[in-house]
């Protein structure tokens, strides 16, 4: 995918944004910086499938911040300034997001220029957590270190008897380095990296870092490769869709439900298993292609789909059918479609709140032109909507299989890729994960080699939906609106 | 039976039943979902794996927090001894009701008290819900047992509970709306679905389990020890209503009347894991409606008992 590269001066970024944004269909891709001298903003059109990326440049460490005005670059400020050092002048809630106490308060890992002296004191790394003070009102917290072997996250509940007034999400204790180790290792084996950005969503991680560099060197993989990478991408959805389902039933105390579909989503595992060799997906797509060609698999894959979709449908129509559950599930966590539109929701979370944005649909790759499943919407916002999206996209997703299967074309599986980069350009992969869009962004330098490796995850987009449809709900049912969410705390820590 | 037999058996029933009972109900939850679970023994083995386990205390509780499972298994072991749970247990003179219904108000009291006592918020808002909880279930549950009261005029429980050889097909609808009145609020009671789900690892959730996050080592085993022979004697008291609307139709001996009040309890903890593994846990603000399904249980047997009352 091109992406047209334009330089817009930063006075001017405010009201290039808000216009930009003004047609409710455009979208903010994500707000980076390459080495902490300018801002990118990169911008999308899911009508025209088109992307532009907004460099501005910057003279010192300060900026006026977008945030007062378009409240969806409030968590993409926070980043930048966590990772370059670059001041947003004006944030309403300036903290820490990534970057906890322990690290040196002059430390920004993504920064290469050198720093200017006067800016230095505005970094301090404390951490305050928003204060909601009155009578009866106390907190709260949970995690990082959570009752389930899950990943780590704080949330601070304030709370005034069963109400939920305020959640605020601290996270980054996943904080890896990936995006800096991206642009230092050798690029041919970077593959093995990104797609370790968040483990559960391997096969989209690798799709998209593979779209990146594929757009960076101007190739295209195979047909075959196109087929097979669509069907790992699919089936990483319905093993990811089915699981979600069941750990919705746990929480709702559904168990008979969760056995059952704990048992399906490995059955949805085993079917990656015999398309790419593991379980999760690993290793299987790369730039250029596919990693090995599992011709004699796809029979049986066909049999254990068409085998899987028969034994999943009784199941979730006794799912969607259990009036207790519905009853559990309806008017809870609810996020209007304005507030969607403000933050930005992306993925299950944006489509059940009537956002009707599928980057399989809006910026097709591969084999989506042609073969783009229906975007699944629903208009209610709450923990129902963003279930049935779910269902509506397994069963899409299973459709799409038994079709991909049936076209697949004989053929190589792995195109041939340049040794060398080129210089001063840009990639980017836009995929349709099953949280939603993620977006890889990669520059080189002069140098031939990486300068900078962007990953924007879904669940960056997402985790401020959480806070807001968990407001004003109870705090019985805050562990539900999450579990709605699904969000990663890897993919957004990076 | 001659006393020293009564005694014995008693004494180990109330020795093994408890926690042969939640491990029953824990493995049969797991069948019915197709998992084969742990072990029926589990419950014993986590029970001494317990004792053996260092104690970790919040140093913001006071001597309330670590006596409160020494209180609880004390008031529940009493009330074990003066509630009639079983049909072979011998009778102790004062076994009134109305003292078994707050001996176990005692328990919870108590365990509210523990849980605000570590200061921990998972404490607050549990002990706040476990408070609600039973300003509804109380009236069920006494209203049940006073149901039975009325019918043989006297609040003594042995006397309620004692296999009269006149009991006739009349008492039929009583013993078994009083029962399931019984049943419905012990769930309530003991914190099991629908109204709180003891299995989910979410704090947030929960009710029994959240107040008693911070006990750990012997305290836990003694929290867990008391709830299992809660449990045994609440459904104890369910699985003697049914059993004694068994009797309005057919008079067993003494020795099947024994056998079968085990049976019958196990058969109510049954029910408890098909309602566990089948139903969904009801949303916060509607479990009064549950709750109400008890009361009104309970409400046509005292209905049921005054009729009977004013036909004699």
């Amino acid at each position: 995918m091109k992406v047209k590269h334009l330089e817009i001066p930063l006075n001017k970024r405010l009201t290039s944004l808000s216009s930009w944004l003004a047609d409710k269909h455009q979208r903010l891709g994500l707000i980076t910086s390459i080495d902490g001298s300018q801002l990118i903003t990169l911008v999308l059109d899911p009508q025209q499938g088109s992307a532009q990326l907004w460099e501005s440049p910057l003279s010192g460490d300060e900026y006026p911040s977008l945030t007062p005005l378009i409240p969806q670059c409030h968590w993409y400020e926070r980043a930048v300034w966590d990772l370059f050092g670059l001041y947003p002048n004006g944030h309403p809630r300036l903290k820490q997001l990534l970057l906890h106490e322990v690290y040196d308060p002059h430390f920004h890992p993504l920064r290469t220029i050198a720093r200017l002296p006067e800016i230095v004191s505005a970094t301090q790394r404390k951490y305050e957590f928003l204060k909601v003070e009155g009578e009866g009102v106390y907190e709260v917290p949970v995690g990082p270190i959570h009752a389930g072997i899950i990943e780590p996250g704080h949330f601070r509940l304030s709370c005034l008897g069963e109400e939920i007034l305020n959640l605020e999400i601290r996270l980054g204790y996943l904080h890896r380095g990936i995006e800096k180790q991206l642009s230092k290792i050798p690029w041919q084996k970077a593959r093995f990296l990104a797609e370790a950005a968040s483990s559960d969503t391997a096969a989209a991680n690798a799709l998209a870092h593979a779209q990146a560099m594929e757009s960076l060197v101007q190739i295209q993989a195979p047909p075959k490769a196109q087929y097979l990478r669509s069907l790992s991408l699919e089936l990483e959805r319905i093993a990811m869709h089915i699981a979600d389902l069941g750990g919705m039933a746990v929480d709702i105390g559904y168990l008979g439900m969760a056995s059952t579909l704990a048992r399906l989503r490995g059955s949805a595992l085993r079917l990656a298993d015999l398309l790419t060799g593991t379980r999760f997906q690993r290793g299987f797509i790369l730039p250029g292609g596919v990693h090995k060609d599992p011709d004699k698999q796809l029979s049986t894959i066909r049999h254990e789909t068409h085998k899987l979709k028969v034994s999943l449908e009784p199941v979730i129509t006794l799912f969607v059918e259990n009036s207790s559950a519905q009853e559990r599930m309806e008017t809870i966590g609810r996020v209007s479609p304005s507030l969607a539109r403000d933050f930005g929701l992306v993925g299950i979370a944006g489509r059940a709140s009537g956002i009707a944005y599928d980057t399989r649909q809006h910026f097709p790759q591969g084999i989506f032109p042609t073969h783009a499943p229906p975007v699944a919407v629903e208009t209610k916002g709450d923990v129902s909507a963003r279930i049935k999206v779910r269902i509506t996209e397994l069963f899409n997703s299973l459709a799409l299989i038994e079709t991909l299967l049936e076209e697949i074309p004989a053929g190589s599986v792995l195109s041939c890729v340049p040794d060398k980069l080129p210089a001063n350009s840009i990639g980017v992969g836009i995929v349709e994960a099953f949280r939603g869009e993620l977006i890889h962004l990669v520059f080189t330098g002069a140098d031939k080699a990486i300068s900078r490796y962007a990953i924007k995850d879904p669940s960056f987009n997402n985790w401020t939906g959480l806070s807001i449809a968990v407001r004003g709900n109870l705090l019985a049912d805050f562990p539900i609106c999450n579990k709605s969410f699904s969000l990663s705390y890897s993919g957004h820590d990076l | 039976m001659s006393i020293i037999l009564q005694w014995v058996s008693f004494w180990l029933s109330l020795l093994v039943l408890p926690l042969l009972l939640l491990g029953v109900i824990r493995k049969l939850k797991a069948r019915l979902q197709n998992r084969i679970g742990a072990p029926i023994t589990q419950p014993f083995l986590n029970f001494f794996k317990l004792m053996n386990k260092t104690e970790t205390i919040s140093e913001t509780s006071s001597w309330l927090f670590r006596t409160t499972s020494v209180i609880n298994l004390a008031s529940v072991l009493l009330v074990a001894f003066l509630a009639p749970w079983l049909s072979y247990q011998p009778a102790i003179p004062g076994d009134d009701l109305f003292l078994v219904i707050y001996l176990l108000a005692l328990v919870r009291f108590f365990t509210i008290l523990s849980s605000l006592d570590t200061a921990s918020p998972f404490g607050t808002f549990s002990s706040a819900r476990e408070a609600t909880l039973s300003l509804l279930v109380e009236p069920a549950m006494v209203l049940s047992l006073i149901a039975l009261a009325l019918s043989q005029h006297s609040t003594s429980l042995s006397k309620i509970f004692a296999f009269l050889p006149e009991i006739s097909l009349a008492s039929l609808p009583l013993w078994l709306l009083a029962g399931a009145g019984l049943f419905i609020s012990s769930l309530c009671e003991l914190s099991r679905m629908p109204i709180d789900d003891p299995t989910t690892h979410l704090e947030l959730t929960m009710v029994h389990e959240a107040m008693i996050i911070e006990n750990s080592g012997k305290n836990l085993a003694l929290t867990e020890l008391s709830y299992a022979l809660r449990m045994a004697v609440l459904f104890g008291l369910c699985a003697q209503c049914f059993l004694h609307a068994l009797c309005c139709i057919w008079h067993p001996n003494v020795l099947q009347q024994s056998l079968l009040s085990v049976v019958f309890l196990f058969l109510v903890g049954f029910a408890t894991a098909l309602v566990e593994a089948t139903a969904v846990k009801l949303p916060w603000r509607t479990a009064p409606n549950f709750i109400a399904y008890g009361l009104t249980m309970s409400l046509l047997a005292a209905f049921v008992a005054i009729a009977q009352g004013s036909l004699k």
